[in-house]
């Protein structure tokens, strides 16, 4: 009855890989059908039984999203076209979110980083604080969204990048800061010491001892808060309106359009919003392994 | 912030290089602090106040008219006292609100966290294809909250491919309405949430569990506990503020969660959907009853604060126990 030692370990290795695999499933099939859907023409999109994978595969519905091809789809069901026609072109959505996104990202980690160094090092500020500054996202932000549009509007900074930029990097701050602050709390404090004692200036150390050692840190950061600010939905639907809208916002028109649902180019537009965070996920996933722990085990 | 709390500026050695270094930190401090208090002060405050403002005086989209400046705001609103508060302590809807969004919260926290902890236990030993199933893993958190939702959509449709699976496995025509039956609406949105952050809680459980020291767990095992006594009493334990953290928050982003909730369902079918978010965003963006939404938004500012205090509360004791434990560990040994 009794399994040996290596039997045990043979059972465990197969199941471990049964039930990833399974999880792998429920988390590949999305992304498929996404990618799936958007190369259907439109007879496929809600035909029964559904279609997996198209066997009159096109690349229309990325022209019609992403490229202006009007005439290419006359021919086409037309009132599909005047839905995608209505829309701003979503380059310029994409332009502004890549700009929001990566100005705002940026700021947030330099930030954080620095103050999360002073904090490490210095204490400029308690525990107690630093849990206060974590409230600043545990709040909805729709709580706020009303009186700030109000605000926004008598400061000129509705539908305005920096208006976007500004809250980004007040909401997604605590998490910068709390994130590289444990990292930096696991650079041991006796290089700067030795460092320094070296003679190397405080600047120097700070640049060629410390970040050396965070940097995988801050780069997974980095790509969380872009996460965060790239998706964002609710604060760019209600500050933006017309001249600075982003790609969650510009796909969301596509569900609000009154010509019925266009699965086909949403799904073309989703694959364009999704690409490059994972691109950068895929370039930087090596960074990513140390996860975050915000702290809160000691190594 | 003061700056009092933090530093410990009593000249204690008196020396005058202790002295500038003293100086030299507060000067870093309150370069560091400078733009951030100022974006509270000039961003945050006013629309604070102004919340307050519109929470006492109703505005009223009619009055507003043309005019649609600043001062308009003011023009368009009169005194109502307390009126409004007592209207959103009675409004029933709201109070289903809040528990529809604590249970939807609930149940993704316990979701994302049981799956991403039971991902992280089987994978934080290197196996071969470790690195593939991190990426994959870890993928669903790279996805705009606004493409899952009408991804989710596509695949819970009547005629789309999860009805297809069902069918195929029962061989009858399943046909569930997983989306627009008010029953379900909002376990779906749920499932998609789960789906969406199930990443997060694996990650932090995976940092957690990689950075656990080993010496604690070879012991039990020299002293003969099994892998079952060994977690339960050497793993859990040591893990406990990391579980706690990624529970809170879990907890707290589900109880924002808008992008998906809006984006698919408005608070539909009926008002199965109508979370806390949805709920405020109806009252202050489609009735345009900004006093409304603004007594409402306090309301809730006041309950997450309490939620958060006791969050942080927890947070802070279980991690200064550890702390303690960990400290206390050389002169034992």
């Amino acid at each position: 009855m009794s399994m040996t030692k290596s039997q045990r370990r043979h059972t465990f290795s197969a199941f471990r890989y049964l039930v990833l695999t399974v999880w792998l499933t429920i988390v590949a099939f999305p992304m498929f059908w996404m990618v799936s859907t958007s190369f259907k023409p439109d007879r496929e999109w809600f035909a029964w039984p559904p279609v997996y994978i198209s066997e009159n595969a096109t690349l229309q519905n990325y022209l019609v999203v992403w490229a202006d091809v009007s005439e290419y789809a006359v021919d086409e069901t037309g009132n599909l076209e005047t839905v995608a026609q209505s829309l701003q072109r979503p380059w310029t959505a994409l332009g502004n979110s890549a700009l929001i996104s990566v100005i705002s990202t940026t700021l947030t980690v330099l930030f954080g980083s620095v103050l999360a160094y002073g904090v490490s090092r210095y204490g400029i500020l308690s525990e107690g604080r630093m849990f206060q500054l974590l409230m600043l996202r545990m709040v909805p932000p729709i709580v706020l969204i009303a009186p700030i549009s109000i605000w926004y509007s008598a400061l000129g900074l509705l539908d305005s990048i920096t208006g976007l930029v500004m809250l980004y990097f007040l909401t997604t701050l605590p998490y910068a800061v709390w994130m590289s602050k444990s990292f930096i709390d696991e650079v041991p404090r006796e290089m700067e010491q030795a460092a320094e004692i070296l003679g190397a200036s405080r600047m120097r150390t700070i640049w060629e001892v410390v970040l050396p050692l965070v940097r995988s840190g801050l780069v997974a950061t980095f790509l969380f808060i872009l996460i965060l600010t790239w998706s964002e939905y609710l604060l760019a639907l209600l500050l933006s309106k017309t001249a600075v809208v982003t790609l969650p916002v510009e796909l969301s028109k596509y569900q609000g359009s009154t010509e019925g649902r266009v699965y086909g180019r949403q799904a073309a537009l989703s694959v364009g919003i999704t690409l490059p965070l994972i691109v950068v996920g895929l370039i930087i996933r090596k960074h990513l392994a140390r996860g975050f722990s915000f702290g809160m085990v000691r190594r | 912030m003061t700056a009092d709390a933090t530093i410990d500026t009593t000249p204690a050695a008196g020396s005058k290089r202790e002295r500038t270094r003293a100086q030299g930190i507060r000067r870093f401090k309150w370069a560091v602090l400078t733009p951030f208090l100022a974006l509270m002060l000039f961003i945050l405050m006013p629309a604070l106040l102004l919340q307050g403002y519109f929470s006492f005086f109703a505005f009223s989209i009619f009055d507003a008219g043309e005019n649609t400046g600043f001062s308009s705001y003011f023009e368009a609103s009169e005194w109502v006292g307390l009126d409004l508060w007592s209207d959103a302590l009675s409004d029933a809807k709201f109070g289903l609100a809040i528990i529809r969004s604590l249970l939807f919260a609930t149940g993704v926290t316990v979701g994302c966290f049981i799956i991403g902890f039971a991902l992280a236990l089987l994978m934080y030993r290197p196996f071969r294809g470790q690195g593939i199933y991190y990426i994959f893993f870890i993928l669903p958190m790279l996805t705009v909250p606004i493409v899952i939702a009408y991804t989710g959509e596509m695949i819970l449709y009547q005629n789309g491919p999860l009805n297809d699976i069902l069918s195929i496995i029962t061989q009858t025509r399943v046909e569930a309405q997983f989306l627009y039956k008010q029953e379900v609406a909002l376990t779906s949105i749920a499932f998609l949430e789960i789906w969406n952050w199930t990443p997060f809680s694996f990650i932090i459980m995976m940092a957690g569990l990689a950075s656990l020291p080993k010496e604690p767990q070879e012991a039990a095992q020299i002293l003969g506990a099994n892998k079952w006594r060994i977690f339960w009493e050497v793993q859990v334990p040591l893990l406990r503020p990391v579980i706690l953290l990624a529970l809170i928050l879990r907890f707290l982003e589900s109880m924002a969660e808008f992008p998906k909730t809006w984006g698919l369902l408005q608070g539909g079918p009926g008002s199965a959907t109508e979370t806390v978010p949805v709920y405020i965003f109806i009252n202050a963006w489609q009735f345009f009853d900004i006093s409304y939404g603004a007594v409402l938004s306090y309301l809730i500012l006041f309950m997450m604060a309490g939620i958060v205090l006791s969050a942080i509360w927890l947070l802070r004791r279980e991690k200064k126990s550890l702390d303690a434990m960990y400290e206390s560990k050389p002169q034992e040994g």
